[in-house]
């Protein structure tokens, strides 16, 4: 007889696979979601990025069934849950509270779901056992979760979605209550955890490193509708619209109205000091950042963000250039790229 | 200066806390007092401080016919069947209440609010009229179904008011790990509501131990009386006597039960009473 020494996300089914199709949900007259498509493969973790109230908790909901559309559909594995109640979907989901239950200790926070969905006890004590020492919570079974700091917290949120043995893992901006360090370390814990096994991943937050460090795509989503979703260097290298290309890396990338009617972007870190031609700039103000110093420059088209490798004082005056590949495009009216 | 100001600060404040606490516990200690003396003592004043004490108004009451134990009995039985009977009816439809939005909780909440303001006093001759036509008369169970009745209205808005403040992911979690709505309750939501819960059959349980005219009219025969009546009955037994000792030992057994009570559940009360205090 061999006891497991890792927790495994199978499940008894053949991996799942996730599909949305067009689903909508409106609240009163205003659609907080409007047309949503987007596929998620086993093992696969999709990130969806987008500023608050643009409706990606509530593409979660749906998913989890928490709420339920008022258009679409939702496949796992090919089969239709859109009607199928939340016990019966078979999913996990972190809240960005945890959602611990604050009157029982780790352990049974862990153990009390399986209770309830009939394992037997002893495979109950072995599951938890094994999550909690594979989360490195070992010591921390008889605690309450007022007694753990918050990354413990969240890891006790993550061993109890991982004993859903979930077809689908949903986690709910699951760092936004942790300090910016916490957030490092945990990033690749979190993915060595969750993704590559049989489950979709589907995981929300507002900050695009985070998405960028966790997702294998990325879906922006703003107004309701996914403005585009493609892997991280996709988004980065051809944003597909002004949204896009505003929310997708830090510094934010500039955007100088032209004559013809369209936009040009640039980002910050592309821009280089040249001896002639490119743009006249006078520095404005600077961060300096250890490898690099961030600056803010005039030039006749605008200020500019630029990101900068040498060490130049407020009020230096030089040339800045770029190469073309550089250069972002995007119709003045429609924002589309172009 | 400061020093002998701040001392005079304190005294003040030690006279005022003395000053409450004669003013809400002097009535029952002079019944204990009352209690403990004979009757001559009270009467005539003439034994001093240094003899008259007795206990024969606490074996007078309890060698009674029927005897007073008899009374707190009836009182408990049906102080306990009406908070179990309110708790049982009010945790159902506060949480549904809890889990309703918009305008539908608003009526309701406002038609319980209503129902709990009424004074039921009004009620009770038209409650009467309902015993007699259904023979519930001199029975303590039926006793307890308009004291839960009346209470539930209330229940109802402090349960509704605790559900609410309990974070909802927590119920969406349990749902989500297949937890059915009876589990949900009895795991993971009546757990957190502890206090809550304490504190409104708390306040059920007063109001029956309480309640005065239902039970007068409930109630004719004399082993069935509660509380209430029951004391009333001491108070008015003799028409050339006030039996003065007998009716504050009475007193002082009737709240013997609410005290052990209380100090059982001091802590949970206190808590369930202060939540949501700070919730704006």
């Amino acid at each position: 007889m061999t006891t497991p020494t890792t927790i495994s996300t199978t499940t008894a089914a053949a991996p799942a696979s996730l599909r949305l199709e067009n689903l909508g949900r409106r609240i009163g007259d205003r659609a907080i979601l409007d047309g949503v498509n987007l596929a998620v493969a086993p093992g696969e973790c999709l990130a969806l990025l987008g500023p608050s109230g643009c409706g990606k908790s509530t593409v979660l909901r749906l998913i989890a069934g928490l709420d339920a559309p008022d258009a679409g559909r939702i496949l796992l594995d090919g089969d239709d849950i859109t009607e199928r109640p939340p016990a019966r979907r078979q999913v996990a989901m972190v809240f960005q509270s945890y959602a611990l239950y604050p009157h029982l200790s780790v352990a049974r926070n862990l153990s009390l779901g399986m209770e309830v969905r009939g394992v037997p006890r002893g495979e109950r004590d072995r599951e938890v056992a094994t999550v909690l020492q594979l989360l490195q919570l070992a010591e921390m079974g008889q605690r309450r979760p007022a007694e753990l700091s918050g990354g413990q917290r969240q890891r006790v949120a993550l061993a109890r979605a991982l004993l859903r043995r979930p077809r689908v893992f949903l986690l709910d901006e699951p760092m936004s209550n942790l300090d910016a360090q916490l957030r490092e370390e945990l990033r690749p814990q979190l993915r060595a955890i969750l993704c590559g096994g049989s489950a979709p991943v589907v995981y929300v937050t507002h900050d695009q490193q985070e998405a960028m460090g966790i997702a294998d795509r990325i879906a922006v989503l703003q107004d309701g509708r996914v403005q585009q979703c493609g892997t991280p260097q996709e988004l980065y290298q051809a944003p597909a619209n002004l949204i896009v290309a505003g929310f997708i890396g830090r510094p934010q990338i500039n955007l100088l109205p032209q004559p013809d009617g369209t936009v040009l972007g640039l980002r910050p870190e592309h821009l280089v000091a040249v001896t002639e031609g490119g743009l006249p700039v006078r520095v404005l103000s600077r961060e300096w950042h250890g490898a690099s110093q961030q600056l803010l420059v005039a030039s006749p088209q605008g200020e500019l963000r630029w990101t900068c490798a040498g060490n130049l004082s407020i009020g230096a005056e030089l040339r800045l250039g770029w190469a073309r590949e550089h250069e972002h495009r995007f119709v003045q009216t429609t924002g589309q790229r172009c | 200066m400061s020093g002998t100001h701040r001392q005079r600060m304190a005294l003040g404040r030690s006279a005022l806390v003395a000053l409450l606490l004669l003013w809400s516990l002097g009535p029952m200690l002079w019944q204990l007092y009352t209690s403990l003396r004979s009757a001559d003592a009270l009467l005539l004043g003439s034994a001093g401080l240094g003899g008259g004490w007795t206990l024969a108004n606490y074996t007078d009451v309890l060698s009674g016919d029927p005897p007073f134990w008899r009374y707190m009995l009836n009182s408990t039985v049906v102080g306990a069947l009406s908070t179990l009977f309110t708790l049982a009816l009010a945790i159902p439809c506060a949480y549904a209440l809890s889990r309703r939005g918009g305008l539908l909780r608003l009526l309701v909440g406002g038609g319980l609010l209503a129902a709990a303001v009424f004074p039921y006093v009004l009620l009770f001759l038209a409650l009467l009229e309902v015993a007699r036509q259904l023979g519930l008369a001199n029975n303590l169970l039926a006793l307890s179904l308009p004291y839960a009745g009346l209470s539930l209205p209330l229940a109802v808005l402090l349960l509704q008011a605790a559900f609410a403040e309990l974070p909802v992911e927590l119920e969406e979690n349990a749902l989500l790990e297949g937890f059915s709505l009876l589990q949900r309750l009895r795991w993971i939501l009546l757990p957190l509501m502890g206090p809550a819960v304490a504190s409104t059959g708390l306040l059920v349980f007063l109001f029956s131990w309480n309640e005065f005219p239902i039970a007068l009219t409930w109630l004719s025969r004399s082993e069935l009386l509660t509380l209430a009546p029951a004391m009333a009955r001491i108070a008015g037994s003799s028409v050339f006597t006030v039996p003065y000792g007998a009716f504050a030992a009475a007193t002082v057994l009737g709240s013997l039960p609410l005290l052990a009570l209380l100090l059982l559940f001091q802590r949970q009360i206190v808590a369930g009473l202060t939540q949501g205090a700070i919730k704006g």
